[in-house]
């Protein structure tokens, strides 16, 4: 169903434990609307055969053949979606999709399974700065989900206990792995696996909020990423820009916001598309895979 | 008599020295370090106690001469079997009292099927627990909470299938039945202990007066406690004098100087921590580094893995050996290796090769931490518990030769696990000598050891 008035594009976002897949039809990708999303976790499954078949589904679902696609997009890890047109670094994907599900952010925090990342965005979501934890899973989502398996909790549950916790108990280290015996200490002497989970939340938030301050977030930061939808660390992320003087940052949320890099991996295609369009050049999914290769290379 | 003691509170297990007046090694005991440390310590000292008293028998056994002579000692290994038995069968005794209190507490939690079965499975635990310690298999481990636990499971699972009971239905109790259990002092009545498990294994009927009279004299073998000093993972948090405290590093460079006097570089690495050591001659620590902030590069890091991979611990090594082709791994964080661990396997490559190339990089890391403490001169020692893993032994020396070249001599000693509590026994020497001995008192308590520290308060959520 490609029409002239628009375009139909894909972005597949292949994080450390997630695929997300989005599809969006647009005007070049600048006004458009979601048509599909899906998210799945990796678990131990191949990576290269869950991105076929999610694509695969996500086409049977919405009756769209391949064909019919101005350009698929990768983010994340490239190589898992072999299939794609063209690939775009995730940070820019995740400017672009929070911005189209929140005009107002000039930011975004992207809390993956391993890593964070804060990105500063204009409000064309150029990215102006961003920073990211690099060695240390101390600020990421597995943190959160291995404190959730130590307690028995089911990793759903664990923002909403956070949130109705009415103390706060934190670990001594910074250690996502020696926080273990911590917890099994606070289990012992009785400690309410809320107050656990919020005292978890508070320390990540402490380390994810030094990100943001570190390239001078402000205004508006959407929270994106697998973490996004934990209501027990973006209360945590509110808390800890509360006490600011002057315009404490907003940090802002959507329902969709775990797809924001497949959104705007969707949108960039679309956009890409365009400009490809324009400049004569036909699109050839062998000559722009070629692009790419030499520009890796 | 007087012994000295030591003990060293690590975080995973709880090690305990004995010295006799003249310096020489008495006995050892270990055991699982659970939330309250004081139980922990005393447990560990009951074990090093008990190992000194049938270390004597066995000297004592020696002595004799006759025909009598070999039965004697081919009972004496079989005694300690018993012993342990006893032992075990005791703290089952508690745990059962335990688990039926729970249950019958527990109302419609509990309903008379599972009672009925929690009962059948700890008559069976009864049953199964002498196979378990006279005959000559190898025990995984020697703590009654594995001991017991695998038993549970073991006779839990099969009920659990044969009468259609749901299984965490009969694992529950258990579970919160054992940290009772593990937390409460319970006193060690050796003599009583020791002729029940003589008459277990038919000392008195043999009629043998001089085994009689040999275990009459360990059964009533006074060990006095001279003096004693802690150290370990939890010493800030242990009720021992200020005084009775030495920290890790001391203790670890002094017991590595004593077993192996040419030592000069000690490389630790325990459960929570690695430590870079170098001592002087005297076996006086000079310089140290060490991590405590960060899992990788302690032995959690090779725990976790194995966790990972669903293997034990001890399995690790072995299976690391089989490697031709070690992987290079790229990640520092022990959450990053876990997740390049289930990449790699992802894509294929063998476990082996994982494995050796996860070795690698822990031993790296220490590799760093030795040159930042000044390097390693002749002789090195690796003590703690990642010792054990003859992966990890292997990829160290490679390193050390590959790093310092291959003239040093590398210490690795089978009981390395227990340097840090000859090291605090040694001190409990010293403090006794210089006329300021400090006693182990453990008070019977239901508070927990790390309940009597302040609750750090939540700044942010205050």
């Amino acid at each position: 169903m490609p029409t002239t008035s628009g375009q139909l594009t894909a972005g597949i976002d292949v994080g450390s434990s997630a695929v997300k897949v989005a599809i969006a039809f647009s005007d070049g990708g600048r006004e458009g609307k979601l048509v599909f999303k899906a998210c799945e976790r990796i678990r131990r499954r191949n990576v290269h055969q869950l991105v076929e078949r999610m694509f695969e589904d996500a086409c049977a679902q919405t009756q769209i053949s391949r064909g019919d696609f101005a350009y698929v997009a990768s983010t994340g890890d490239a190589d898992a979606a072999s299939f794609a047109t063209g690939h775009f670094y995730s940070m820019t994907t995740h400017a672009r999709g929070a911005l189209y599900l929140e005009p107002k952010a000039r930011a975004a925090l992207d809390v993956g399974a391993l890593h964070a990342r804060a990105i500063k965005f204009d409000d064309r979501s150029k990215v102006l700065s961003h920073r990211m934890t690099s060695q240390c899973a101390s600020g990421s989502g597995q943190f959160v989900e291995n404190i959730a398996r130590y307690l028995g909790v089911p990793l759903e549950d664990a923002g909403a206990l956070s949130v109705k916790a009415e103390g706060c108990e934190q670990v001594s280290g910074i250690c996502a792995v020696l926080a273990e015996t911590d917890v099994i200490n606070m289990v012992s002497r009785g400690v309410p696996t809320g107050d656990i989970l919020k005292g978890i939340h508070v320390s990540i938030a402490g380390r994810l909020a030094r990100l943001l301050r570190a390239i001078k977030v402000q205004g508006a930061m959407m929270v994106t990423g697998g973490l996004a939808l934990d209501e027990g660390l973006v209360t945590a992320l509110r808390d800890a820009f509360k006490a600011d003087k002057g315009d404490p940052l907003e940090v802002v949320t959507h329902p969709d916001s775990i797809y924001a890099g497949a959104i705007g991996a969707a949108l960039l295609g679309a956009f890409r598309h365009v400009q490809l369009q324009r400049r004569g050049r036909t699109l050839g999914g062998v000559e722009i895979n070629s692009a790419r290769n030499a520009s890796a290379g | 008599m007087k012994v000295f003691v030591g003990i060293d509170l690590g975080s995973t297990t709880t090690k305990a020295v004995l010295l006799d007046e003249t310096g020489q090694i008495m006995g050892r005991g270990i055991t699982n370090s659970r939330s309250n440390y004081e139980v922990a310590c005393a447990v560990a000292r009951d074990e090093a106690m008990t190992s000194a008293r049938f270390h004597y028998l066995a000297r004592a056994l020696q002595e004799l001469n006759g025909p009598a002579a070999d039965a004697a000692r081919a009972f004496e290994s079989r005694l300690l079997g018993a012993f342990r038995l006893e032992l075990y069968l005791d703290e089952l005794a508690a745990l059962r009292a335990r688990i039926t209190e729970l249950v019958e507490t527990a109302g419609a939690r509990a309903p008379l099927s599972v009672r009925e079965a929690i009962s059948d499975i700890l008559d069976e635990m009864e049953q199964s627990a002498p196979s378990l310690f006279l005959e000559n298999e190898g025990r995984r481990s020697d703590f009654f909470r594995d001991l017991a636990g695998a038993a549970f499971l073991t006779a839990a699972e099969q009920i659990s299938s044969t009468r259609g009971l749901r299984f965490e239905a009969l694992a529950w109790p258990f579970d919160r039945a054992i940290l009772d259990i593990e937390t409460e002092l319970r006193e060690l009545d050796f003599k009583a202990v020791l002729s029940r498990a003589a008459r277990r294994v038919g000392a008195q009927a043999s009629g043998d007066n001089s085994l009689a009279s040999a275990l009459e004299k360990i059964g009533h073998q006074h060990l006095e406690e001279a003096s004693f000093v802690g150290t370990g993972y939890g010493r800030q948090t242990l009720p021992f004098p200020k005084a009775a405290v030495r920290s890790e590093i001391l203790c670890h460079g002094r017991g590595a100087h004593r077993l192996f006097p040419g030592t000069r570089t000690v490389l630790d690495i325990g459960g929570q921590d690695t430590k870079a050591i170098q001592v002087d001659e005297r076996g006086v620590v000079t310089s140290f580094q060490m991590n405590d902030r960060c899992a990788a590069g302690c032995g959690r890091y090779l725990g976790y893995i194995a966790d990972e991979l669903s293997l034990g611990l001890h399995e690790l090594g072995p299976l690391a050996l089989k490697s031709c082709n070690p992987a290079r791994i790229n990640s520092t964080c022990t959450v990053f290796a876990g997740a390049e661990l289930r990449e790699r396997l992802a894509l294929g490559e063998k476990r082996e090769d994982i494995l050796a190339g996860l070795h690698r990089a822990i031993m790296l890391r220490a590799m760093s931490l030795l040159a930042r403490s000044g390097g390693v001169s002749q002789e090195f020692t690796f003590t703690g518990g990642v010792c054990k893993n003859p992966m990890a032994c292997r990829v160290l020396k490679e390193l050390v030769d590959e790093n310092y070249g291959n003239q040093l001599t590398i210490n690795i000693h089978p009981d390395s696990i227990y340097m840090g509590a000859l090291g605090a026994a040694l001190f409990a020497l010293d403090d006794w000598r210089a006329g300021e001995p400090h006693l182990l008192r453990i008070s019977q308590q239901k508070s927990s050891g790390v309940s009597e520290r302040e609750p750090s308060a939540c700044v942010e959520c205050t």
